[in-house]
């Protein structure tokens, strides 16, 4: 039971906003959706039911992204908008192997997608059986797969895990 | 008050993604080679696009004259906004690793490719 709930409440929050109405047609809809959505789909997004109905988890995740939408994000795009305007355009591309902690799926793909989203940073490959990401960095600091660690990925994991682990 | 300081909001989000989109524009053109323009696109994904997106749903939710329609603008550009933060890395992912395995685009100039070296190169 506990493991359909996060998934319908999420649908019909998603449902609600989108059509920007309380009206009772709209209401009913989208409680049919969240529970014909919920039954079909929550054996394959949630593993664990516990974790998934954590409010303080949640509250991790608004945090993360208020963090990472605006500090993270603000400091990649002034740093990438200051190359591209630069007469010379001072760039050191490397393809550098950056080595992940996280274990779960989520935590896996959020970081490559935050990884991605940061201008400067994108990833290429990854390798699941040595646990590693394959980033195509702009401006290398440095080679060695704990630099690149430090200043690529981090920051992201460290916060994640504390919402998907 | 506050209508007008969220418009204001709306519209200083409007402003500078513009700003951004332009400049990722100016890189693509500058950049020279694949990957390195494929960094001048992401500029404008979030920049240029997901910061404009979340100040139009600002914009509208606070023109009182869209009546109730102004929630319906507003959340489906919320929800747009949102969706396209998760997905458009998944773009970028596939250009990226498909362009790499062919080997249709040299990451040149580049100072080391470990994926190469990996991959046995």
């Amino acid at each position: 039971m506990r493991r359909y709930v996060p998934v319908a409440v999420l649908v019909f929050a998603v449902y609600i906003v989108f059509s920007g109405s309380v009206s009772p047609y709209d209401l009913v809809i989208g409680a049919l959706l969240a529970v014909g959505v919920s039954l079909a789909a929550s054996r394959y997004l949630v593993r664990d039911p516990s974790k998934a109905c954590s409010i303080g988890r949640f509250a991790r995740l608004v945090w993360y992204a208020l963090y990472y939408l605006t500090v993270a994000e603000f400091r990649a795009h002034r740093k990438v908008i200051g190359i591209i305007l630069s007469r010379d355009m001072p760039v050191r591309p490397a393809i550098v192997r950056v080595p992940y902690r996280a274990r779960g799926e989520y935590t896996v793909v959020a970081s490559a997608n935050s990884i991605t989203n940061t201008p400067g940073t994108v990833v290429v490959d990854i390798d699941t059986d040595k646990s590693l990401f394959y980033v195509h960095w702009i401006y290398a600091e440095g080679l060695d797969p704990e630099t690149a660690y430090e200043n690529i990925l981090k920051d992201f994991e460290t916060r994640l895990s504390r919402v998907f682990e | 008050m506050i209508e007008e300081v969220v418009r204001y909001a709306g519209l200083a989000m409007l402003v500078a993604g513009g700003f951004i989109n332009l400049v990722g524009a100016v890189g693509l053109i500058r950049f020279r080679n694949f990957y390195l323009r494929l960094h001048a696109a992401t500029v404008s994904t979030i920049g240029g696009t997901f910061y404009p997106l979340l100040g139009l749903a600002l914009i509208s939710l606070s023109t009182p004259e869209l009546g109730e329609w102004r929630f319906f603008m507003g959340g489906s550009l919320l929800t747009a906004a949102f969706i396209l933060l998760m997905l458009a890395p998944a773009g970028s992912h596939a250009l990226a690793r498909a362009t790499h395995r062919a080997s249709v685009a040299r990451p040149e100039p580049v100072i080391a490719d470990h994926l190469e070296e990996d991959r046995g190169g």
